[in-house]
């Protein structure tokens, strides 16, 4: 009670004190008189005491009575706050619709956000999570280039048991999975982990048991997985008896044991995978590439737990004595590869990183933090933008209310109560808005996520959860308190006297609204200039496209050894299948590769140059490997030397052919400057026994490879006839649909068992991969243009105002001979002022979030002169033609009506 | 027969406090005093609700209070009618008198 009480009033300690001493004061007066009448001193004030019935039980009463007064009020407030409120319905639309649009928006990207940025990760204690990462060359083939380190180097540091309660390492792929032997196999997402992977997460079964490191010892001999929960349900309907069945991993029978709890949706946020599979069955789940105990291997992620009380930068010191030893050591190993001494030096100079990890890795954080970040921003300046929208409406509302309000304080009102009424009407639109706003968001979410991928938007929900809710909530109620603030904050300055004398409820405000514009036009323009720069970043990267004429083109995946084939059967199985599409009608022209054009990923290694003079390239080169003809399938040219042809495709099990590469022009550039590359040597990777024997026998157009915006090196090597899979590309006549199924015909005539993988067109790859840049110029472009409306509303709303409110000046200057067109200018000069204003303070905080856009951005600077200026202009016009109306009003007022005014 | 005191009954304490407040401002314990007094000690003033009604009605603003020396000296919290208190008063007299009339009716046309 005594909380409550101090918590809802700042003034009572002085309430408690005055209390006290009244109290007190009243029982000596009582003693005195008793002691009087001839009781003793004791007698005097027991009897004292028991008349005023308790001194602390009399507290007690009258703080009741403060908060009852104090409830009374605030229910008070609230009422009539609601009654005042549906009495002017347009108000409160208008201003519950702003509030809508700006709570609604950060909310949706508050939900999106939260899922992919802030949460933690749904395991055990997840803030002592830690990412252990190799700083430093690692001398090791680059298999994707994000933190990765090799499986016995995992398990080394599993004896580092000082600083960590448990290291668990996991790799993120793709494998073919039945859910019995003889039916359909489906790509799905998979995660290869250590035993500890499960007891270090701290991850509980929903069925059966999960990995533990005993399932993680001799290679190939754990055939076990287990399942994600979400799997369990969607592939298998949650069926009771799955303990024990046997599922076909990639052709490979392994027995389930267990389901993972449904809370746990794997460390990659945005990407669930299907089933987890031991470390040690590696390679069943990659056939082909076994390198589980290469220690020069790099494609696993090591998280450790970290001891209690140790913090990363601990651990991470720790770590060191160690990691400098085992360096050393590594270097005398067996098979430590030969390298110059420069890489020795690099690689003995390598140190262990700690960071911590309980948020978990994502792919998809990486691809759309920073966009995410920057709608982020241009959300709270829109809500900033309605917020001040809602503002000045109050402070209308408020000028409106002055007859009302000098009426309460000539009635003896306190500055609190009106104070605190006009909160009332602002928290009531805020709750109002918010809750608008809670039933928009959902909506707005399910649009931002039809931008990210597929995978991403299954992962990603757009329920309005708990956190949505108090983040709306919170951000509600301060805004309430906001936009209530300027029109509170004005009545309370306002000395009583003024309020009294009639005229300043009427004309007060005006100048506050007009700062308030102000600050809305800054913001529109602020978020305009965005939209415009993102439209064109857009627009010049679809203007640009990938450098050779994707439609026509469906590409897809054919990889037998996940189908169970031997490497010579999967060899033969892609040749005929090439055979196949080949002699199709529908089919222009076909071509293999082992390369996934824009899809994000490449093939990147540096590579040694036999120029003038033998060097190494500055810059990881992207390499692909093509069979003859691809140039001529994507459309593109070689412009330089020859394509690829049958000759240079050495025949299976001969490695004596002639090796040779085609470069684009970019490399040609880069490494040969003018000469021509022709009949230069190349040989890929850096270290000195690198052998310079591929000759360069052409040169093709640039194109792009990962994504439209990259500018790339690249080298083609011929796709071998003993490739065990390969990404088949197809120039179609007709529909690619129709294509399509004349291809899947051809393929399963060579076997109908083997699926095809990604299958696309390359339309659609181009579309993909530019889902971000199309997100923010949709997002930027739709905030742009309610930021407009919002702030025009505003400016309109002022210039109204201040015509109604001085009809009779501008009568009476009429009447004495000003020109209609003064009359005009008097309107247009006011908002040629607020927009000359708006812009100024725009211009210094562009410039400020310059660097926040920049990495976004194609083809054009974030402080981009043209895009400044018409966006500048278009806000201008905007307001300008909104001004018109009231000054078109002003112009027309007739002297004798606007004297009969009032 | 009646007993020597009566209690105060409910309700009526705000309107015998704003009424002795009326004549002049008081603290605390003189107003309880002054009701026993004036009423030739018929009514008694149960100390404990005294000063709750009085805290009630200094937050209704029928009342203001300011500290000030009393006749013995010591600092007393003195409590004073405002203009809104005397309108209440006002209405409270009115009310009451309606309301023992019409008692005073209805015993009447009882007998």
């Amino acid at each position: 009670m005594r909380r409550l009480l101090n918590l809802l009033n700042p003034r009572r300690q002085r309430l408690e004190r005055d209390l006290d001493r009244e109290l007190r004061d009243h029982l000596e007066r009582r003693v005195a008189d008793l002691r009087q009448a001839g009781l003793s001193e004791d007698d005097a004030r027991r009897q004292a005491a028991i008349e005023l019935g308790g001194v602390e039980q009399v507290q007690e009463d009258v703080r009741e009575t403060w908060i009852w007064r104090w409830l009374e009020d605030a229910l008070r407030d609230v009422r009539y706050a609601a009654r005042s409120l549906r009495r002017s319905p347009a108000f409160t639309a208008t201003a519950v619709l702003s509030l809508a649009i700006g709570i609604g928006a950060s909310a949706a990207l508050f939900s999106l956000v939260d899922q992919v940025l802030f949460r933690l990760l749904p395991v055990r204690d997840p803030e002592h999570l830690v990412l252990i990462d190799w700083k430093g060359n690692s001398l090791s083939d680059n298999r994707g280039t994000y933190n990765l380190m090799s499986y016995p180097i995992c398990r080394d540091l599993q004896q580092q048991d000082r600083l960590f309660e448990g290291v668990l390492c996991r790799s993120a792929l793709t494998v073919d999975l039945a859910a019995a032997a003889g039916e359909r196999a489906d790509p799905v997402r998979a995660e290869i982990v250590s035993g500890t992977y499960f007891p270090v997460l701290g991850v509980s079964a929903a069925q059966g048991r999960l990995l533990d490191a005993g399932d993680d010892g001799e290679p190939g001999a754990h055939p076990v997985v287990v399942l994600s929960h979400a799997y369990w349900l969607q592939a298998l309907g949650g069926a009771p008896d799955v303990v024990g069945r046997r599922v076909l991993v990639n052709n490979f029978p392994m027995t389930v044991i267990g389901v993972a709890s449904a809370r746990f949706r794997g460390i990659d946020v945005g990407e669930v995978p299907a089933l987890w599979i031991p470390a040690a069955m590696k390679r069943q789940a990659t056939p082909g590439w076994d390198q589980l105990l290469e220690r020069r291997a790099a494609w696993m992620q090591v998280l450790g737990r970290l001891r209690p009380g140790l913090t990363a930068a601990e651990a991470q010191a720790g770590l060191q004595p160690w990691f400098k030893s085992m360096l050393d050591e590594d270097t005398r190993r067996e098979g430590f590869p030969r390298v110059s001494a420069e890489q020795r030096a690099q690689f003995l100079a390598s140190t262990l990183v700690v960071t911590p990890a309980g948020h978990g890795h994502s792919p998809l954080r990486r691809r759309i933090d920073q966009p995410l970040q920057v709608l982020m921003a241009g959300t709270l300046l829109l809500l900033l933008l309605a917020s001040l929208n809602v503002a000045s409406l109050f402070l209308a509302r408020g000028a409106a209310r002055g007859r009302e309000i000098r009426t309460r304080l000539a009635l003896g009102a306190s500055r609190r109560r009106i104070l605190s009424l006009m909160l009332a009407d602002s928290l009531w639109i805020a709750l109002l808005g918010g809750s608008l706003g809670l039933v928009v968001a959902p909506l707005v979410s399910r649009g931002l996520l039809s931008f990210l991928p597929t995978e991403a938007g299954l992962a990603l929900s757009s329920r309005v959860d708990a956190r949505v809710f108090a983040f709306a909530f919170v951000v509600s109620v301060m805004t309430g308190v906001l936009c209530g603030l300027a029109p509170a904050w004005r009545a309370a300055r306002v000395p009583l006297a003024d309020w009294l004398r009639e005229r300043t409820g009427a004309t007060g405000g005006v100048r506050l609204r007009k700062v308030l514009v102000v600050g809305q036009l800054a913001f529109a323009l602020v978020l305009l200039v965005g939209a415009g720069l993102f439209v064109q970043t857009l627009t010049r990267l679809v203007a640009q496209g990938p450098g050779f004429p994707t439609s026509g083109i469906v590409s897809f995946d054919l990889n037998p050894l996940r189908a169970g084939y031997a490497p010579a059967d999967a060899s033969r199985a892609i040749r005929s299948a090439l055979a196949e599409v080949r002699a199709l009608p529908a089919v222009e022209s076909v071509s293999v590769g082992g390369l996934n054009l824009l899809s994000g990923g490449s093939w990147n290694n540096p590579m040694t140059i036999e120029g003038d003079r033998r060097f190494v390239t500055d810059r990881l080169v992207h390499m692909g490997a093509v069979s003859p003809g691809f140039f001529r399938t994507l459309g593109t040219a070689v412009i330089a030397g020859r394509d690829f042809d049958e000759r240079d495709v050495q025949p299976p099990g001969d490695g004596s052919g002639a090796r040779v590469a085609v470069v684009n022009q970019a490399f040609a550039r880069r490494y040969f400057g003018s000469a021509s590359p022709l009949g230069r040597r190349i040989g890929s990777g850096d270290r000195p026994d690198v052998k310079t024997d591929i000759e360069i026998v052409g040169v093709v157009r640039d194109f792009s490879y990962r994504n439209l915006r990259e500018q790339s090196e690249q080298a083609f090597f011929p796709f071998g006839g003993d490739s065990p899979a390969g990404m088949f590309y197809v120039r179609v006549r007709g529909t690619p649909a129709a294509a399509l199924a004349s291809i899947r015909k051809a393929v399963g005539r060579v076997d109908p068992i083997l699926p095809l993988l990604s299958v696309r067109t390359l339309d659609e790859a181009v579309d993909r991969s530019l889902t971000t840049e199309r997100m923010l110029a949709t997002l930027s472009g739709g905030f742009g243009i309610v930021a407009l409306l919002l702030s025009v509303v505003g400016l309109y709303g002022v210039m109204a105002f201040v015509v109604t409110s001085q009809t009779q000046e501008i009568g009476v200057r009429m009447a004495l001979g000003a020109t209609r067109g003064a009359a005009v200018w008097l309107v247009i000069a006011d908002a040629v002022a607020m927009i000359a204003a708006g812009t100024a303070i725009a211009l210094p905080c562009l410039w400020a979030v310059r660097r926040l856009v920049e990495a976004q951005l194609f083809g054009v600077h974030a402080i981009d002169g043209p895009t400044i200026a018409g966006a500048s202009l278009l806000l201008a016009l905007v307001a300008l033609a909104a001004a018109m109306l009231p000054a078109w009003r002003a112009a027309s007022i007739s002297p004798t009506e606007a004297l009969r005014f009032e | 027969m009646p007993p020597s005191r009566f209690p105060i009954p409910q309700g009526t304490l705000d309107m015998l406090i704003l009424q002795i407040l009326s004549l002049e401002p008081l603290h605390g314990y003189a107003i309880a005093q002054r009701i026993e007094l004036i009423s030739k000690h018929a009514v008694q003033v149960n100390q404990g609700s005294l000063y709750p009604a009085l805290h009630r009605l200094e937050l209704k603003r029928w009342l203001q209070a300011e500290w000030r020396p009393s006749d013995t000296g010591r600092e007393a919290k003195f409590y004073a009618l405002t203009k809104a208190g005397k309108k209440q008063l006002a209405l409270e007299k009115q009310s009451w008198e309606r309301l023992s009339g019409a008692v005073r009716l209805i015993f009447e046309g009882g007998e």
